[in-house]
């Protein structure tokens, strides 16, 4: 784990060095079959959702949010869309940009099976940079227990159509072996990292949620053998500390549970129910990256991959997220569990209120409601979540008899 | 919606009384066909569901105080939403079989399965819709609808192409005939803007074979109405959805004259008035694809193509924009179109309803933008 700092300053590093040797740069959103594809044929994807939880942990959102603000985007709108958007209107390579910046893109992908920020965050790159080619998918945004064989197949057509289009703007052509390879890479760091996360049911657990920085290599590397590599070596390190008992804390008190996007700005945060023996154990946001593929027939599986990251987090399969959240909570053994309400994720944050009611109502689990944002400390008053999550673990210390 | 007593003179006044009384009404109907579906977007296609035996009425919100439904959604989200939340958590959607949500926008979407939940309906299911135009897309539309038949005919229903046909006939005639309806309205000025509003919302919420004879009714007696008043500044006013009225008022009070609502609630929802195709399903799907656009299925680009050219059609010299709170579709959109219409010499306002009533600024802000907006 100590390693991931290293390879997120080597993925961004690589990003650069593809637009420096004319590698294809194509800027996408996360959670979906276009990454598989991109590394399939040596093109490199670029994830500006995934720039900004980069941009709030180094402090550089807030000006970012100065430019978009500036230009008329309402601070009600996701923290992610205003963050991106100040970003690219701004000195994109300017000396307090993480990371160097982002080389711009030659490519911009839109995938339309996400929220709608999202998709509105695309548009908008799109007149940012005129000169770059625009492919807008339109993946059905349908709840997955609703999905049915013409979802699929209509998914399908639009990953062929999405070749197609990168094929004629690159010049490149895919090489189904590579395409093959990737998608059998991409599962197998699913497999890996739910194996990691798995180690967590332990008690105590190897591993807490601030650690949650893992989930970069699901985001940007899938497909790949660096994802698999770096998993593998993580999961020998999650073992030997399961193995020898190694805690977060010294006297693992409170398992808990996190619903919803972190505070990137302060990923720390999460370690402040430690004070109290408090450890969170599993999250809903992770699981997004869990998702394993039928890679006998490599485009269907990420067409179907397309289908089911987003409805799996979010309000869209609100069902689905409650049996999940559920079922999370009784593999891991929680005794409380910390809903984020977050002002910059409404479709994560909507339908938070059903699971609560009914990890009370089936096992008897009681939460917490932190105000937050994860993208905009503003939204954030340090002062209430303090006296929350203390009235709370002084509650659930109570309820385990101490 | 709070509905307002209305002027027992005016040629709206059946329309505001069959918003009145539109939970009894609705119960009666539900009796009388295979039940009520609802939705909280324009783009469930109401004639699909009408051709299945159901009447499609668009939901509604409670006005006052919410209470209930924070219980169950965050603060943070459309009050429109929330308040339509409120109004089921009070009884006042008893008489639904199910609701029918086309994927627009996460909060309705997101509210809709939350609704699920926590009221026990027969069906409660979202519709895909493709963003693209092509054959691939329209041929994923059409099996997305027959998938939406599949299901109310399970609940129900009873579907042929003939009742399609039917259906797509009347919805037809009813979004011609308020189109015509309001066009003369428009360059009369025989109605204020909130009398205008309420003919249109009348038309989410009643049966239509009575909403049609309602129309037409009207078409018939509808007073010629003097030119409208020249000296008042004429705007258009755009945004999502529009349940209350006074604000309208307030718009006209200040100086200004409405003449064109793009709202969701509005004209946005009837034009075209009906699609092309060689069976009632394509022109379904045809529709679809070419009605005029919600933010949420277009590009910044095209709502601000689109409002500039109404601009100059209408001869308007101001947009209002009217936006619930919190509402991304619109929101996102609003830098590029506002740039767009200022590039124009086109200028505009925002106004957020945050459900709690208009606030006393509002007005002000209202007079001053028509002073800026007569003088452009
Ligand atoms: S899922 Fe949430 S955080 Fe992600 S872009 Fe959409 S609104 Fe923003
Ligand atoms: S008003 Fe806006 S946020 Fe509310 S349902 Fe309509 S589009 Fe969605």
């Amino acid at each position: 784990m100590r390693e991931l700092a290293s390879l997120v300053m080597e993925y961004y590093a690589e990003c650069h060095r593809a637009k420096a040797e004319g590698r294809p740069v194509g800027w996408m959103p996360p959670m979906n079959g276009g990454i598989e594809v991109f590394y399939a044929m040596g093109l490199m994807p670029v994830f500006p959702e995934n720039y900004s939880p980069v941009c709030a942990a180094f402090g550089a959102a807030p000006p970012h949010f100065e430019t978009s603000e500036a230009m008329g985007f309402s601070r009600d709108l996701c923290g992610y869309m205003r963050n991106i958007l100040g970003y690219v209107h701004g000195d994109m390579h300017g000396p307090l940009e993480p990371m160097g910046g982002l080389p711009e893109p030659d490519l911009i992908m839109s995938f339309g099976g996400g929220c709608i920020p999202a998709m509105k965050i695309f548009q908008h790159l799109e007149r940012r940079f005129p000169h770059a080619k625009v492919f807008r998918a339109d993946m059905p945004q349908v709840a997955l227990d609703d999905i049915k064989e013409h979802h699929v197949a209509y998914a399908v057509s639009e990953m062929h159509r999405f070749i197609e289009f990168l094929e004629r703007n690159t010049g490149r052509k895919l090489d189904e072996e590579r395409l093959h390879e990737a998608v059998n890479l991409s599962d197998e760091a699913c497999r890996l990292f739910d194996r990691i996360m798995s180690f967590r049911r332990n008690i105590p657990a190897p591993f807490g949620a601030s650690e949650i920085g893992l989930m970069f290599v699901m985001v940007t590397r899938q497909g790949t053998r660096t994802a698999v590599d770096f998993l593998s070596r993580v999961l020998d390190e999650v073992a030997c500390r399961a193995e020898a008992r190694q805690g977060v804390v010294e006297e693992e008190r409170l398992r808990l549970f996190w619903d919803n996007i972190p505070p990137w700005y302060d990923l720390g945060l999460l370690r402040y129910f430690e004070k109290a023996g408090g450890v969170v154990v599993a999250e809903t946001y992770s699981s997004a990256w869990s998702i394993r593929l039928d890679t006998g027939d490599p485009i269907r599986a990420l067409a179907v991959k397309s289908l089911m990251s987003y409805p799996l987090v979010s309000c869209v399969s609100i069902d689905r997220r409650r049996d999940m959240v559920l079922r999370a909570c009784r593999d891991y053994a929680i005794d409380g569990a910390v809903f984020h309400s977050n002002k910059s994720c409404v479709p994560i944050t909507l339908g938070q209120a059903d699971i609560m009611k009914a990890l009370e109502r089936e096992l008897g689990i009681p939460s917490v409601t932190i105000d937050g944002d994860h993208m905009d400390i503003r939204n954030f008053s340090l002062a209430q979540f303090q006296t929350r999550a203390d009235a709370f673990m002084e509650t659930l210390l109570e309820r385990k008899g101490r | 919606m709070e509905i307002r007593p209305g002027n027992p003179a005016s040629p709206a006044e059946p329309f505001r009384r069959a918003l009145s009384h539109r939970g009894e009404l609705l119960e009666k109907a539900a009796r009388a066909c295979a039940g009520v579906i609802g939705t909280a977007c324009t783009y469930t296609p109401f004639e699909l569901v009408h051709a299945c035996g159901f009447v499609p009425i668009r939901l509604w919100e409670r006005p006052g105080v919410v209470e209930k439904a924070y219980g169950l959604v965050p603060g943070f989200v459309c009050p429109f939403m929330r308040r339509c939340l409120e109004e089921a958590l009070a009884g006042g959607f008893r008489f639904l079989s199910g609701i029918v949500q086309a994927y627009t926008c996460d909060v309705s979407c997101g509210v809709v399965n939350v609704w699920k939940n926590n009221f026990p309906l027969q069906l409660c299911r979202s519709l895909a819709l493709p963003y693209n135009d092509g054959a691939r897309s329209r041929s994923f539309l059409r099996s997305e609808l027959m998938g939406l038949v599949d299901d109310l005919v399970a609940i129900g229903g009873t579907f042929s192409e003939d009742s399609l046909r039917r259906s797509v006939d009347l919805y037809g005639r009813i979004r011609s005939t308020l189109a015509s309806v309001l066009d003369r309205l428009g360059r009369t000025g025989a109605l204020g803007a909130a009398e205008t509003l309420t003919l249109v919302q009348a038309f989410f919420v009643t049966p239509p074979e009575t909403y049609l004879d309602m129309l037409v009714r009207l078409e018939d007696e509808l007073p010629c109405g003097a030119p409208p008043d020249e000296s008042r500044v004429p705007v258009i006013v755009s945004g999502s959805v529009l349940e209350d009225g006074a604000v309208l008022d307030l718009v006209e009070e200040s100086g200004m004259r409405v003449v064109f609502l793009d709202l969701c609630t509005g004209m946005r929802a009837l034009v075209p008035a009906a699609g092309a195709g060689e069976d009632p399903l394509e022109s379904v799907v045809d529709r679809i694809m070419n009605r005029t656009a919600c933010p949420s299925r277009s590009l910044p680009g095209q709502r601000a193509r689109d409002l500039v050219l109404q601009a100059e059609s209408y001869g308007a010299r101001g947009v209002i924009f009217l936006f619930q709170k919190f509402c991304t579709p619109h929101l996102a959109d609003l830098p590029v179109v506002m740039a767009a219409l200022k590039d124009a010499g086109v200028p505009c306002m925002l106004v957020e309803i945050d459900g709690n009533g208009i606030e006393g600024q509002v007005l002000t802000r209202l007079e001053t933008f028509a002073t800026i907006a007569g003088a452009a």
